[in-house]
């Protein structure tokens, strides 16, 4: 964590961690190679587990996060308290969400004193959030949590979307235990039958309760073992999940707003564009301003925007921008996973940095494709970042065929 | 998959196999071999009951001559539903395996209650109004009388049974309690007779230890098995305890006024009958001159009235003739009741042994041993000719004929106790006569000396050869099997010290100091809050539950405890207890989570499982002692070390410690539980207690996690915790806990199991 080193406290309040038991020695007494390997191993799971061939994938996202805010989140043992290295965390979940989902909205809920507060509701807008979470962190955690009043809540808001997109609740859950007033059964078949997914991120230990919801909800329910984990738990939620069952595949219309008008080329027609308006994504605020004209208008209604992806709030009209779209579109067709490779010809370099193997790397793969070689630091930037191999993409004829 | 057991074949129903149940195969079959008795431990949760049963079902099939019977003695009603099940399974597979029907027959017996059919009776709820009303219904005199008269009710289905059931045997196949119930209706036969019927030739019989060990229930249950058979006792840990109480009669005050109102009963129907009818009773005059042999003449149904061990030259003899006709046993009862009012009037404890108080009796009132041993007989015999059909009300006058024939046929081993008060209310009369047994291998020498093999097995049976020495049996095989898990899916912790260093124990001294119950307190508490779902807390006894809580009140940390958990607590009332469990599930189930207070040797400790959510840790407050000053416990003390060489304190810490190890095994039932088990007093961690808790639990108990604080307890917990929620699968445990047959075949794991097998 980056502010882990203001809030330093001191080496007798924080819990007995016994470091030496991770690290074993290998046969010649050394450890550096075990920490490696451990490290390789791990990165290198993850990123596999994540390419799991062409399925139906529910790219427009309606995602409530619900944050518990119980007493228990003041606990230390995340870095510097539960609940300020979850905000923490999420901020970066927002904006990784709004940058793999761009089409997809977003809500914040906090639980605490037994009841339900929503802090930002469903929108397609990563600034409020992040501004949003950043005010969280004065926030004074209390009482108990009730996963059930926040699920209702959560539900009461995804109820409405429509079909075909995925509704999904994601709880971040640091209590053991919930307080709530009804039959939680009674929700957990009401989420079912609403094709709401919930899942579920433990900041302690198993609780029951929270493993049944996800499973049968059709979530996953997860508990952190320390901070790094915990933040790749969260990110894993960032890929969009495969469609539970019934979503039923509908036309979506969507407008494309035409761009800033940098340089007179002629590509936006009309001038009234560009003219200074009021944008109403600050409409309400009182700070808000007369616009230059840097925008995006709606190409139903004309309303301005200053940022995309939006739902227009004048016409509904979903507005997203070209590029958007086609970075959702690489959920769809995933990289297969490289094969590991246990030999290298002596003279080979990594296709993608050029770098020299030296005889004893012994992780190297291979794309099934092109039959490229790349390192493991390569690999993981391909699978997380780049979304195309760069061996494909630069041969012609197999790039050819891809974009066919 | 089929296995090769040291050369048998041996069907296992299932598709994996834990290693410890192939050990389990492989010492229960040398025991077998050697057709000797022997006493195995195996965790619970590692499928014990189907590695029997796969066992001693395939040595029948391969050594028919050797062994014939299965006999598979199980404490509760539900636990012998699952044996079944396992058994159907079992059988099953052996199906569809050899394409044919197996020529095997299984059966569950259980009490009238659990399977009467008739249409009234068995809507009863007590268990004694069941074989009240039944026997009123099936008694030979009252089957009789209907035959003279229409008007007398009769059980339209045990009139089925005796009519046509004994000739026709029950097909083979696996019945349990409702499916002997189907078929009883289907036949129109009675269940319960059919059932007990069908024991003399069923290959596989599954019922209470009672119908084994109760020498007044076995003598009519069991006799018939025969010697080549082999006796399982299930979860044995408590064997000798159930053999004690079998042979042990206590009478209150109460219990002897209702016996005079009994025998102003008697009188007048002796004095009716003999206006009326008094060729019965010389009848009856004449039988009991011929000697009791005559008496026991096969009415099985009247059987609800049957004498304790009677040593087989009394049923030989005749009768006595002070005690012969009628009217003269009925005074001698008299006496007999009376005189034991006057032992009650103490004003303090009076001790002495059987023959201290044969003297007695003779002295004060001039009864006799001699007839004193016939008087449980004679007064089944003079029921049966009064044709009193409702039996009911004369329990506690059955009880008191019990006590006077077991006083006097046995001089040995028992004790005789006279309390005037009870210790917690010494201001309260309340006199009891307890007559208790001391020596638990009486009631059990039958079963071991009829039967060529008895095994006694259970999750905790540790130190194992504590029960060699008490119930006085030499085994051939005395193994404790450990379990093997693909993750450390147990965590047991001696917490010895609060935060501010203060000892905690439950040792009389400091007991009641309050700095070890805020101790308590705060583990708990600091538990709760760390710890989800269920949590199961065991105290030393009710009253020491009743003090802490209290005083935990008046600290606050009650509220605190309420901020995390809900809060339930067992009393001794069966039905309040109940209640709190249902909710306490409840609350554990819909995430509320809650904390269980309760005691062990207590129901909650017996019996009812806490897997999974249900009890995710376990705490032990302080070392469950038996109650010390009992004069019963001191009695029993002083013969296990007079006969058996058994130390004092060596036996109270065995028993304390299987009681510990039972509490604390409440919370793992199976190898994808996890729980946590704190074992809170500092004594735990001495080598004296620690060595006698199962094997299975000290693999896990970690030097450093011997002598704790409460911090630090919570922190191993949490970080624990952690762990065990990691994604668990089936894959991870192949070949380290769970094998397939290649990975058992594999030479390596043959010797690794050889290994464990001989290393015990």
């Amino acid at each position: 964590m980056a502010d882990e080193d203001e809030t330093k406290e001191y080496r007798w309040e924080s819990g007995y961690e016994k470091t030496w038991e991770a690290i074993k020695e290998d046969d010649d007494g050394l450890l550096e190679s075990n920490v490696a390997d451990l490290v390789a191993r791990a990165k290198r799971k993850r990123a596999a587990l994540k390419a799991t061939g062409a399925i139906q994938l529910g790219m427009m996202r309606h995602l409530f996060v619900v944050v518990d805010a119980s007493a228990c989140m003041f606990l230390q043992d995340l870095k510097p308290t539960r609940f300020l290295c979850v905000l923490k965390l999420l901020e970066v979940f927002v904006h990784e969400f709004f940058d793999l989902n761009p089409i997809s909205q977003l809500g914040i809920l906090t639980t605490k004193m037994k009841r339900c507060e929503q802090i930002t509701v469903l929108a397609g807008n990563q600034k409020t959030h992040i501004e949003a979470l950043q005010q969280l962190k004065d926030f004074s955690c209390e009482g108990e949590p009730s996963l059930q009043n926040s699920l209702e809540r959560a539900m009461n808001g995804l109820k409405n979307m429509p079909a075909h997109s995925s509704r999904e609740i994601l709880v971040l859950f640091g209590s053991l235990t919930t307080c709530d007033p009804g039959d939680v059964q009674k929700t957990i078949k009401a989420l079912k039958d609403n094709n709401i997914r919930v899942s579920i991120i433990g900041l302690a230990a198993e609780v029951r309760i929270c493993r049944e919801i996800a499973k049968k909800t059709g979530g996953t329910y997860n508990v952190l073992i320390d901070d790094h984990h915990l933040k790749e738990l969260i990110l894993s939620q960032v890929q969009p999940p495969a469609v539970a069952g019934s979503i039923e595949a509908s036309l979506v219309k969507m407008g494309f707003p035409g761009g800033t008008p940098n340089v007179n080329d002629g590509t936006c027609d009309s001038s009234a564009d560009h003219a200074p308006a009021y944008c109403l994504c600050h409409i309400d605020s009182e700070t808000s301003s007369l616009m230059g004209p840097n925008g995006y208008n709606c190409p139903q209604c004309g309303s301005r925007y200053c940022e995309l992806p939006v739902e227009c709030k004048q016409c509904g009209l979903t507005l997203v921008s070209a590029p958007h779209l086609a970075r959702s579109y690489h959920h769809l067709f995933p990289i297969k996973p490289f094969m590991e490779r246990s030999r290298v010809p002596d003279t080979a370099h990594c296709f993608a940095c050029a770098k020299l193997f030296v005889e004893a790397e012994t992780n190297v793969y291979e794309c099934e494709n092109c039959h490229q070689i790349v390192c493991l630091d390569c690999d993981l930037f391909i699978r997380e970042t780049l979304h195309t191999c760069p061996g494909c993409a630069s041969d012609p004829v197999t790039a050819q065929m891809k974009t066919n | 998959m089929k296995l090769n057991v040291d050369g048998l074949l041996v069907y296992f129903p299932y598709d994996y196999i834990y290693p410890e149940q192939f050990s389990y195969m492989l010492e229960l079959k040398r025991a077998l071999d050697a057709k000797g008795h022997c006493l195995l431990e195996m965790p619970s949760g590692t499928g014990k009951t189907t590695t029997l049963l796969s066992l001693i079902v395939a040595y029948m099939k391969a050594h028919p001559l050797d062994l014939t019977k299965l006999v598979y003695c199980s404490r509760t009603v539900p636990e012998l539903e699952k044996v079944m099940e396992e058994l159907r399974k079992l059988m099953n597979y052996y199906e569809k395996e050899m394409g044919m029907e197996q020529n095997i027959l299984g059966l569950a017996l259980s009490s009238r209650k659990n399977l009467c059919i008739h249409p009234s009776v068995s809507k009863e709820r007590e268990g004694k109004v069941v074989d009240g009303r039944c026997y009123s219904l099936t008694a030979s005199f009252v089957r009789a009388r209907h035959a003279a008269d229409d008007a007398v009710p009769i059980c339209e289905f045990y009139e089925g049974f005796d009519a046509h059931g004994k000739e026709f045997p029950l097909p083979p196949g696996v019945y349990n309690l409702d499916d002997l119930k189907e078929y009883g209706q289907t036949k129109r036969w009675c269940p319960y007779f059919l059932a007990r019927h069908t024991i003399t030739h069923a290959n596989i019989v599954v019922y209470s230890y009672h119908y084994l060990l109760d020498p007044k229930i076995a003598e009519v249950v069991s006799k018939e098995i025969s010697k080549s058979s082999v006796v399982v006792f299930d979860e044995a840990h408590n064997i000798d305890n159930v053999c004690i109480d079998s042979m042990s009669v206590k009478i209150t005050k109460r219990l002897l006024d209702k016996c005079s109102n009994s025998i102003t009963i008697l009188e007048t129907t002796i004095s009716n009958m003999k206006e009326n009818d008094s060729k019965r009773l010389e009848k009856e005059y004449k039988r009991l001159v011929e000697g009791l042999r005559d008496a026991t003449i096969a009415r099985e149904t009247d059987m609800a009235l049957v004498n304790p061990v009677l040593p087989s030259e009394i049923l030989e003899e005749a009768v006595p003739g002070t005690i012969r006709t009628a009217e003269h046993f009925v005074a001698f009862l008299k006496r007999v009741v009376e005189y034991i009012k006057t032992r009650l009037r103490v004003q303090h404890v009076v001790q002495e042994s059987p023959a201290g108080f044969l003297r007695d009796i003779h002295t004060k009132v001039c009864i006799d041993r001699k007839p004193l041993r016939f008087t449980a007989e004679r007064l089944a015999s003079l029921i049966r000719t009064l044709e009193i059909s409702d039996l009911t009300d004369f329990s506690p006058l059955v009880t008191v004929s019990h006590f006077a024939t077991l006083v006097s046929t046995y001089t040995k081993g028992f004790t005789i106790i006279i309390e005037p008060f009870e210790d917690r209310a010494p201001t309260v009369s309340n006199p009891i006569l307890y007559f208790s047994c001391l020596d638990s291998s009486i009631a059990i020498k039958p079963v071991f000396n009829r039967f060529q093999t008895v095994v006694i097995t259970s999750g905790t049976l540790s130190p194992l050869d504590m029960y060699p020495k008490i119930l006085d049996f030499h085994p051939v095989i005395m193994t404790s099997f450990t379990m093997t898990l693909a993750r450390q899916c147990i965590l047991p912790m001696i917490v010895s010290k609060g935060n501010d260093q203060v000892a905690m124990s439950s040792r009389y001294e400091t007991r009641e100091d309050t700095a070890v119950i805020r101790n308590y307190g705060n583990l708990l508490v600091e538990i709760a809050a760390a710890v989800p779902d269920g949590i199961v807390c065991f105290f030393t006894s009710y009253l020491y539950l009743e003090t802490i809580v209290s005083s935990w009140y008046d600290q606050g940390i009650i509220d605190q405890l309420q901020r995390h958990k809900l809060l339930f607590i067992e009393t001794q009332d069966a039905a309040e207890t109940s209640l709190a469990l249902i909710n306490y599930i409840k609350a554990c189930d819909n995430g509320r989570g809650a904390v269980l207070l309760s005691v062990a040797r207590g129901k909650v400790s017996e019996g009812i499982d806490f897997d999974h959510h249900l009890g995710r840790a376990v705490l032990m407050f302080g070392i469950p002692y038996v109650y010390t000053q009992s004069r019963i416990l001191r009695a029993r003390l002083e013969y296990l070390r007079d006969q058996f060489q058994i130390r004092e304190n060596d036996f109270l810490t065995f028993d304390a410690m299987r009681h510990a190890a039972q509490c604390l095994g409440r919370c793992m039932r199976g190898k994808t539980d996890y729980g946590i088990m704190v074992l809170a007093d500092k004594r735990f961690s001495r080598a004296d207690k620690r060595s006698k808790l199962p094997k299975w639990i000290q693999e896990h108990l970690k030097d450093t996690n011997c002598n704790l604080s409460t911090e630090e307890c919570v922190q191993i917990c949490k970080r624990w915790l952690r762990q065990m929620a990691q994604p668990f699968s089936r894959e991870d445990q192949l070949g380290i806990s769970l094998l397939t047959l290649e990975q058992l075949q594999s030479e390596e794991m043959q010797k690794k199991i050889q290994q464990r097998a001989q290393g015990v």
